[in-house]
């Protein structure tokens, strides 16, 4: 069986002065019980660590079995003292010593037992200071805070002694008395004789995990009196003592597949409380304390859904003070992604079981009604018409394809795909992104836009799911419109490039929808989102986002594809493409530099370091 | 390279001056019953368990001679050459014999010695201003100019700016390892006069307080999606021996004491803010929480949140960045342009 008996604190603080006499007590410590009949022993290992891991053979210290006091059995002499200090570079020397508990007499002096507690002694390079030298504080407490743990559901029993030991032994002259402040009702007790304190009752964490107590020492001298008040503090430790249960008693939930269908998709949650604590570190072993599992024999459901457990940690008030609880959060998740053609409902259990809990309501059974719908490939009851001007230019855009809420889609492939038409007219063609929806219409080839033969195009819009291979069709009409424009001489090759709002709007040049490149006339001062461009369409660029068509050709839109080199005030676009924020107006020159720039007055430039900086 | 001239080593009297871990390998690796026993105890310390170890015969054996070679008391230096590998040797003997549990562990970098004081003289000339003069300004934002009229400080600090300001895509706002690094390099390369001022510049107005906060680029080296359990951050930092080895020289340097009289070991403030600075870069990066100008409040990236039963150590944990009058009086010390006067 697990050893019951554990010490109240991991670690214990006492100083040790050079040439302290043998005998003298230093420390005492306690153990608490997990039931009546045990008797704690104390032992020490017979080694002493002194800082950096370098150890040394215990030739001073020893501890009483049965009582618990740390005492000195040989004195600690100025030689004993610069030896355990080598190596020591702090200005205070340190030496840790390990106390180990048993519930019977030690017959091998090993260090192996899992029940210890750590002991540092600060080896002060001095004897001891004269009692009247002393302050009221180093009379009555030493550097260790009053801390304490104790474990819930554990027999009552003392676990501290306020008294130093180390003080009562060379003090004696000196009246030190301890009292133990606090509330009404708390389960501890202070007996002023031998100044131990003493839990009174088996504690409950689920009631309260925190007791905030002060020890008052007074200290006598003649008719001086001295007071001192520190902080005395109870921690509750947690065991799995409580049952899951559920908020509002809710065990079922809904759970539909529909146009989310892929992969990793969450599908509903269900939330399971427990009033016992959940550390999140380490994570995995909190994970497999509190399972959920899906009951099924269908293999198609236990390959097609699994489950995801997140906790964390929420309050419960039982009565009046603050506990600590876990919320468990069950997520049912798609576990591969689902055909559109799929069509099922039915109920999913899932069993939540709290591994730890010894009782018989350890587990709960959550239940999800999955539905899974299936979707319709379809074009919605139109045929797409679109108008393009004769004048546009190549990787113009004209419009958008997109099935019946293709934008809800999640983890279904459409692919659109132009079938050619029997005329010779064929200006047009579609292009799709890697994660994109729709497919973007845009002109292929402005050439065959000029020729007066073609007027209206009528082409068929293929859209297939990738996955199940269905398929759907739609019409789709373009029509030309509008005279040519007589092309002007010296024109640049991108829009981007001209500097100006009367170049920019007299030229025409790739991606242009009428055959004049547009102006946007930024409004905003400083560096801003909204800087004066000359840009093919306004709609499209630079609009931030460098998609599938205009990543096509570096010239068609830089302001929002450029992974070169921006001179001027500005601020880059996600992944470093673009220009997100310019100061005044932006140009660019495809494949080389962009710039950035007040027209009106000549500024310093100042590149993104620099903006930060000032 | 990095910190202010300072004197040669003050070591304590009596202590014998450690050598550094790669020159003390090479030490070792030049006598053979060294070397044979360094492999021998790394081998056994491989195995992790300490009480295992100490029951071999050959192993325990292997320890006590280790015991009296250079290499037992070796230190590492910041920002020294093979830093590293320095630290690599130094845990190879001390990760398995330093119990893996302590809630303070031993630094293995050698104390620092210098003071503040040694910061303010050379400061001043730098800056050309008195501070006294000075009370009304930005303090954050001389520090910057400060920074930028010297060209390593200038080149360093653009460079972990910019790595920390690129944005990666919609979800990644940067990478956070790539600009780490780059804090790392800046406040390893950068001397304490500039990145001191940068880091601890004292502030009257949040506008100031926040270009404080600001200083590290927090929303790429700081912040995260989630916070972490303070326990589960420091259990990741102590896998890596760079992050391990900085956050146990935080814990020697700042660690508040009742002992000395403005809480610091030794009261020495500037070992206290160089081991704070010394973990900008790793996962465990403190930083100011806010833009308060009254209260200043340190915390890394995490929370005790779901501490379960190790509550109390999580806070303790926490409490050294969140409520350490060390750290506190050594930052305000700074701001102030004092520091400890020693008495000889």
């Amino acid at each position: 069986a697990a050893l019951g008996l554990y010490f109240p604190r991991k670690e214990y603080l006492e100083n040790v002065y050079i040439d302290e006499p043998a005998g003298m007590p230093l420390l005492r410590i306690h153990a608490l019980r997990d039931s009546h009949e045990e008797v704690a022993h104390f032992h020490l290992c017979q080694n002493l660590v002194i800082s950096r891991a370098r150890s040394h053979e215990n030739n001073w210290f020893q501890i009483k079995e049965k009582k618990g006091v740390l005492y000195l059995s040989k004195s600690l002499d100025r030689e004993d003292f610069n030896m355990l200090s080598v190596g020591n570079w702090m200005p205070l020397s340190k030496v840790m010593l390990y106390v180990f508990l048993s519930s019977h007499p030690f017959q091998e002096k090993e260090c192996d037992s899992a029940t210890r507690t750590t002991v540092v002694l600060s080896l002060i390079n001095a004897t001891a200071p004269a009692c009247s030298s002393l302050t009221a504080r180093q009379l009555c407490f030493t550097e260790m805070d009053l801390s304490f743990h104790i474990k819930e559901n554990k027999p009552p029993g003392i676990f501290h002694q306020l008294q130093l030991p180390s003080v009562h032994h060379l003090c004696q002259n000196l009246s030190i008395s301890y009292k133990l402040l606090a509330a009404e009702g708390v389960p501890f007790r202070y007996n002023e004789t031998t100044t131990s304190v003493q839990v009174t009752q088996r504690l409950d964490r689920e009631e309260r995990e925190r007791y905030e107590l002060i020890a008052k020492c007074t200290v006598r001298e003649g008719l001086r009196e001295m007071q001192v008040e520190v902080p005395f503090l109870v921690n509750v430790l947690d065991e799995d003592d409580s049952p899951p249960f559920l908020p509002n008693g809710t065990d079922t939930a809904d759970a539909v597949v529909e146009f989310s269908r892929k992969e990793g998709t969450v599908l509903s949650t269900l939330t399971v409380y427990d009033a016992d604590t959940t550390p999140i570190y380490p994570l995995e072993s909190s994970r497999k304390k509190y399972t959920g599992t899906i009951i099924t024999d269908d293999p198609w459901i236990s390959e097609t859904f699994r489950v995801e457990h997140i906790f964390d940690e929420i309050h419960f008030s039982p009565n009046g003070s603050q506990v600590r609880g876990t919320r468990h959060e069950y997520k049912l998740v798609l576990n591969k992604s689902i055909l559109v053609t799929e069509h099922r409902s039915f109920q999913l259990d899932v069993l939540v079981n709290d591994t730890e809990f010894h009782g018989p309501e350890r587990s709960v059974m959550l239940h999800f009604n999955v539905s899974i719908l299936p979707v319709s490939i379809q074009f919605s009851n139109i045929t797409y018409q679109f108008t393009v001007n004769r004048n546009a230019e190549r990787f113009a855009q004209i419009g958008k394809i997109c099935i019946e809420n293709c934008m809800k889609f999640r983890g279904v492939n459409i692919t659109y795909k132009l079938l050619s038409p029997n005329a010779s007219c064929y200006p047009v063609s579609i292009l799709q992104g890697r994660e994109d929806k729709y497919g973007t219409l845009y002109v292929n080839d402005s050439s065959v836009l000029r020729r007066p033969e073609c007027k209206e195009i009528q082409y068929t819009v293929q859209a297939t799911d990738k996955q199940s291979r269905k398929h759907t069709k739609t019409l789709l009409t373009v029509v030309l419109e509008g005279t040519l424009l007589k092309k002007e001489e010296d024109c640049p090759d991108s829009c981007a490039m001209s500097k100006h709002r009367a170049e920019c709007e007299e030229c025409g040049s790739l991606g242009v929808l009428t055959g004049r490149c547009q102006w946007r006339q930024g409004s905003g001062k400083g560096i801003t989102t909204n800087y004066s461009t000359c840009t093919p369409s306004i709609k499209t660029c630079p609009d931030g986002i460098c998609d599938v068509v205009e990543g096509r050709d570096p010239a068609v839109c830089p302001q929002d594809c450029t992974s070169g080199n921006i001179i001027g005030g500005h601020g880059k676009g996600i992944g470093n493409l673009g220009i997100k924020s310019g100061h005044g107006i932006c140009y660019c020159f495809p494949r080389q530099n962009c710039y950035c720039e007040k027209d009106d007055i000549k500024e310093q430039l100042c590149d993104g370091v620099c903006k930060i900086v000032i | 390279l990095a910190g202010p001239p300072s004197p040669p080593g003050r070591a304590p009297p009596g202590w014998r001056v450690p050598v550094d871990c790669v020159r003390a390998n090479e030490l070792c690796a030049g006598e053979p019953s060294c070397s044979s026993r360094y492999r021998t105890l790394r081998q056994c310390l491989a195995g992790r368990d300490r009480n295992t170890m100490l029951a071999n015969k050959e192993c325990q054996a292997a320890l006590e001679v280790l015991q009296e070679s250079p290499l037992y008391d070796c230190r590492c230096k910041r920002g020294m050459k093979k830093e590293l590998q320095c630290l690599q040797i130094y845990w190879s003997i001390h990760l398995g014999l330093a119990e893996g549990e302590e809630f303070y562990e031993a630094s293995p970098y050698e104390p620092v010695t210098s003071r503040l004081s040694d910061i303010f003289r050379l400061a001043s000339i730098f800056s050309g201003m008195d501070p006294a003069t000075t009370s009304k300004s930005n303090h954050c934002l001389d520090a910057a100019k400060a920074c930028n009229l010297n060209d390593n400080c200038k080149r360093l600090r653009s460079g972990y700016i910019s790595t920390c300001s690129r944005e990666l895509s919609a979800t990644e706002p940067c990478s956070r390892r790539k600009c780490h690094k780059a804090l790392r390099q800046f406040f390893d390369r950068v001397p304490g006069e500039f990145t001191f001022r940068l880091l601890f510049c004292s502030c009257k107005d949040p506008a100031c307080a926040e270009r404080r906060r600001q200083t590290i680029v927090p929303s790429c080296s700081y912040e995260d999606k989630e916070k972490p359990n303070c326990l589960d951050l420091r259990g990741a930092c102590r896998t890596d021996h760079l992050c391990r080895s900085r956050l146990a020289d935080f814990h020697a340097n700042c660690q508040a004491t009742f002992q000395s009289l403005t809480s610091c070991p030794g009261d020495n403030f500037q070992a206290c803010l160089g081991s704070y600075a010394g973990l900008i870069g790793f996962d465990i990066t403190p930083n100011y929480v806010d833009a308060s100008t009254t209260s200043t409040t340190i915390s890394p990236w995490c929370s005790c949140k779901g501490s379960g039963n190790m509550e109390e150590e999580c806070e303790k944990f926490l409490r050294d960045f969140t409520e350490n009058p060390c750290l506190r009086n050594a930052i305000q010390a700074f701001g102030n342009g004092t520091d400890v006067n020693l008495s000889p």
